[in-house]
């Protein structure tokens, strides 16, 4: 767990460095509903519940809290 | 938020929904002018938003419903006929934009799950699951599978288990089963809010929520920012939450006798004849987001969520199996071990760590967009896992987008897991004293102690005595925990192993501002699949989900509201018989309990709703119009041979609807109504009941029963007939499609099926019905009148287990006043009229009570209803209705003996565009 904190801050300060500059007008496929990071929200969030009553991995949007049991 | 917040507030502040205002608002030239600029500035790519903010800045509804299903686990010797794992979900959320830049939304989702699950792991050759037998017209079949959680069994010199058969040679057989218990159904509820003020750079959420299941509630809320810099070509966003937890778990009544538990004495209370676990846990999270646009066609996501979790995170159903293997055997090449099953114990602590780096790439050849996906997670208990996931999303004409997915997953398996344990030592054995000789005593005077050598008692003074006089038993001690492992599972949710798993989405714009998502999920666990191999194939299977739900964009749909009062104002001004229509969206509305209540007043008009409806019956049981004792209920409400020997003392009704209806033309409008139902019932015994006979299903201990599953889904026809008197009357006719279940089964307790439930107690009819409606609305100044006669006709002569329920016949009529402000006041009279239940359970039903028998059932009943709406008149949310109704039976005349009605409480949002 030691090693991967200070290696995902590094790739988040190497992804700043590596970019384009886009300018406003020129967003329109970005802004596009396919390329929406979360395409489908109404089943990503399904999704993500299924799993984690399934599953033993941790969640890297662990501020959503709940979730219940899942005790089966 | 920026300029796309901004200018959604511009078109709705000054344009609300309803078609007739907004036809008004066209003579306004400066008001049209302001909604086509805030029109044209939506058109993607005209502003700058960030990139990742966009859907939670979104004003909108949406329904969704999902059901999960397992398939059958390989139990290797025995096919299980215990029906696997189903989860049915009933999730609704809103998000609304309440200033300018503050946000509020809410969510809610239902769960009701039932099935078998596995409560502990063993050596095939221990048969933990036994077959339950059962005569059938086909002869005698396998009904199930029962789970024997202690045993004895054979082990090698090596500890490996031995299968032996009469007189042939013992042969190591190494397979490893889950033992499967059935649950009967629970239903778990979420109710998440959330705030959010957004600056022209930042955003500042505050969120919380609650869950709450019989045994286990959770309550949580988190703080999360995020920031746009770079011209918003970068995010960053952080949070930090925090989750408590209490857990108050029913151990499972047909196991607990056979649950070795002793490590949790201190957390476990009896009451009445169940024990109950309790425990709790908290959970620190937090996690820090980056979102980077890396030029005109790709974004980058990366993430760090980190949890801290400290307290009890068992699941109190699971057991791990101990094969107790008593020393006085050592150096024998054959063992026999004392299976046990105890409890399992997982660290009290946990640190958690995730990583995860997203990337959405557009196609541009097919406008395309590919999302790639990877997620890494360790924890302190060694669970390592790894997640790819690949999508494809490809918008098609006419609103259509598909989108393929392939996810793989593996994870190692937690420090402590193990299929089951062996221990070199007695589960039980005699004490002794120092020289060797068994310690007995009188449990009337345990300080006292006795020895027992060579089949003599003697007392601490070497005196013989005589055990029989003295009522004395051995002194026994347990195992030693410290010889054990600290902490051990069998949860398959920690053990090693891989998922495959498949999907499909799509989306269809229906129109503009209404989306339907609708998806599947294959998803297979294999232990094969583990990256690098896993062990733990025992635990395989598979599941698949499938929802479908409705998404409607409240901007986007005032925008509709807008271009269509425009078209209809156009066409009113060339065809005269268009007037009126407009005012639809200010037609009075029907108290909330009444179905069927309004045509669509223009072709291509949408409405979209929400209905809850809850009601609950308790107190006396009636029979006819009065009480009956519990002699006479014993004596006469259920069969001659079988006396009732329980009665209802409550029973709730929770139903969840979603309704969208759609006028396909300016009369005929189109309903289409799934709902979900939870239902729970509690009993008690009845004085003078028969007493207990073995092998009959008995109720015991504190917790009720509850059932719950999607219910029969509605599609209906609405047809405007024309005026009559100061009003209008249209017809209706519905089919309800038995898609809830009358199948529903009591679980099982001290090896006797439960069988099904109560009638009353099964979500849905099981039988095709029509269910045809004449409405007359009227109104006079400000009052408003209407009158139905409602009624449902089952089309079977039986449903699969073997009854039919009784058609019924409703009328109703209603008094209403509205005021200006929107809000409004309803009076209501209903009469119904129910037929008794024909037909009778063809498949086993424990008869407990009137409740099981078709003549309890139907009658008439006379309720009084108070009604209370509101209409949003103006502003953001104009148009959107909420209304509550409280009916209170006055009058009930019933068939055999019910327990009476306390009332109906139903509550309804809708909106019309």
């Amino acid at each position: 767990m030691k090693r991967l904190a200070p290696l995902s801050l590094l790739l988040f300060a190497g992804a700043l460095a590596g970019c384009v500059h886009v300018e406003p007008w020129e967003r329109g496929v970005l802004a596009s509903p396919q390329m929406a990071l979360d395409a489908m929200p109404l089943q990503g969030a399904l999704r993500s519940h299924v799993y984690t009553s399934r599953e033993a991995a941790a969640s890297v949007n662990a501020s959503g809290g709940g979730g219940g049991c899942g005790c089966y | 938020m920026p300029l796309e917040g901004a200018a959604a507030v511009a078109v709705t502040e000054s344009a609300p929904s309803a078609p007739a205002e907004s036809a008004r608002l066209l003579s306004n030239a400066s008001a049209a002018l302001q909604l086509l600029s805030a029109a044209a500035l939506m058109l993607p790519g005209v502003l700058a938003a960030p990139v990742q903010a966009a859907d939670a800045a979104t004003e909108r509804v949406a329904l969704q419903m999902s059901r999960h299903e397992e398939g059958r686990r390989d139990l290797e010797n025995i096919r299980s006929s215990l029906a696997p794992i189903r989860v049915d979900v009933l999730q609704g959320s809103v998000n609304l934009r309440a200033l300018d830049r503050l946000r509020l939304s809410a969510s809610y989702s239902q769960d009701t799950w039932s099935g078998a699950t596995p409560v502990t792991t063993a050596p095939l050759v221990a048969d933990g699951n036994r077959a339950i037998l059962r005569n059938s017209p086909q002869g005698v079949v396998v009904a199930g599978a029962s789970p024997f959680v202690n045993n004895t069994l054979q082990l090698d010199a090596a500890r490996r288990p031995l299968r032996t058969q009469g007189a042939t040679p013992a042969v190591v057989d190494e397979r490893t089963v889950h033992i499967l218990s059935s649950a009967s159904p629970e239903t778990r509820d979420q109710l998440d809010v959330r705030t959010a003020w957004d600056w022209d750079d930042a955003t500042l959420e505050g969120a919380s929520g609650v869950s709450l299941e019989n045994d286990y509630e959770s309550a949580w809320g988190s703080v999360n920012a995020r920031f746009d810099f770079n011209q918003k070509l970068t995010s960053l966003a952080v949070g930090a939450g925090y989750t408590h937890s209490r857990l108050d778990a029913i151990l499972d009544p047909d196991l607990q006798p056979y649950l070795t538990r002793s490590a949790y004495q201190d957390a476990i209370t009896r009451k009445r004849d169940s024990e109950i676990l309790h425990g709790s846990r908290r959970d620190l999270t937090a996690n820090l987001a980056l979102t980077q646009v890396i030029d005109r066609e790709t974004v980058l996501d990366m993430a760090l969520g980190y949890t801290r979790s400290r307290g009890f995170m068992e699941n109190p159903y699971k057991a791990t199996s101990v094969l107790f293997v008593d020393p006085a055997q050592a150096g024998r090449s054959t063992v026999s071990a004392d299976m046990r099953a105890l409890l399992e114990q997982r660290p009290e602590r946990n640190e958690q760590l995730a990583a995860s780096l997203r990337l959405a790439r557009y196609i541009a050849p097919l406008d395309a967009a590919l999302h790639l996906s990877y997620r890494y997670s360790e924890d302190d208990w060694d669970v390592r896992a790894h997640t790819l996931e690949a999508e494809w999303v490809q918008p098609l004409p006419d609103g259509w987008t598909l989108a393929p997915r392939l996810r793989y997953y593996t994870q190692t398996a937690a420090s402590f897991h193990v299929d089951y344990l062996v221990s070199e030592q007695a589960y039980r054995r005699i004490e002794r004293d120092g020289s060797g000789r068994d310690i007995w005593f009188n449990p009337a005077l345990p300080q006292t102690l006795y020895y027992r050598s060579g089949g003599q008692f003697v007392d601490a003074g070497g005196a013989a005595v005589d055990p029989g006089l003295l009522n004395l038993q051995p002194r026994f001690l347990s195992f030693d925990p410290g010889l054990l492992p600290a902490h051990f599972s069998s949860d398959h949710r920690l053990a090693g192993f891989g998922a495959l798993s498949a999907g499909l989405s799509l989306s269809k714009q229906i129109t503009r501002g209404l989306y339907l998502e609708a998806g599947a999920e294959l998803y297979t666990r294999r232990s094969a699949l583990q990256a690098g191999g896993g062990d733990s194939g025992y635990a395989d299977f598979r599941f698949h989900t499938v929802s479908a739900g409705l998404r409607l964009d409240l901007d986007e749909a005032r925008l509709r509201s807008f271009s269509r009062a425009r078209t209809l104002a156009a066409a009113d001004a060339a065809h005269a018989h268009h007037a009126g229509h407009g005012d639809g969206a200010h037609a009075p509305q029907a108290p909330a309990g009444v179905q069927f209540a309004h045509v669509l007043p223009t072709a291509g008009d949408f409405m979209l709703a929400w209905r809850s409806g809850f009601s609950r019956q308790a107190g006396a049981l009636v029979q006819g119009t009065e009480r009956v004792s519990d002699r006479e209920v014993v004596d006469t409400a259920c069969a001659p041979q079988a006396p009732c020997r329980f009665v209802p003392t409550s029973m709730n009704m929770r139903m969840h609807m979603v309704d969208v209806m759609y006028a396909a033309s300016d009369r005929l409008t189109l309903m289409l109504m799934p709902q979900v139902m939870v239902m729970d019932m509690n009993l008690r015994e009845l004085a003078g009941r028969p007493p207990a006979v073995p092998g009959v299903h008995e109720h015991t201990g504190i917790g009720g029963h509850s059932s719950g599953s999607l219910g029969d889904t509605v599609l209906a026809g609405l047809y405007q007939m024309g005026a009559l008197g100061n009003g209008a009357v249209h017809l209706g006719m519905g089919l309800s499609i038995p898609t809830g279940r009358v199948d529903q089964e009591l679980r099982r307790m001290f090896r006797s099926d439960g069988g099904r439930m109560h009638f009353d107690m099964q979500t849905g009819s099981g039988t095709w019905d029509l269910l045809p409606s004449v409405t007359w609305l009227g109104a006079f100044e400000n009052v408003q009148l209407g009158a139905q006669f409602s009624a449902v006709h089952r089309l079977h002569e039986g449903n699969e287990a073997g009854y039919r329920l009784g058609d019924v016949l409703q009328a109703s009529a209603w008094v209403g006043r509205a005021w200006s402000n929107g809000l409004g006041l309803s009076l209501r009279a209903v009469q119904a009229w129910r037929d008794d239940i024909a037909g009778d359970w063809r498949v086993f039903n424990a008869r407990m009570g009137p409740m099981d028998y078709p003549h309890n059932q139907g009658g008439e009943s006379l309720d009084a209803a108070l009604g209370l709406s509101w209409t949003v008149p103006a502003g953001r949310l104009a148009g959107h209705s909420l209304a509550l109704e409280w009916s209170q039976p006055v009058h009930e005349d019933l068939h055999g003996v019910q327990l009476r009605r306390r009332g109906t409480l139903s509550a309804s949002w809708q909106l019309h565009f």
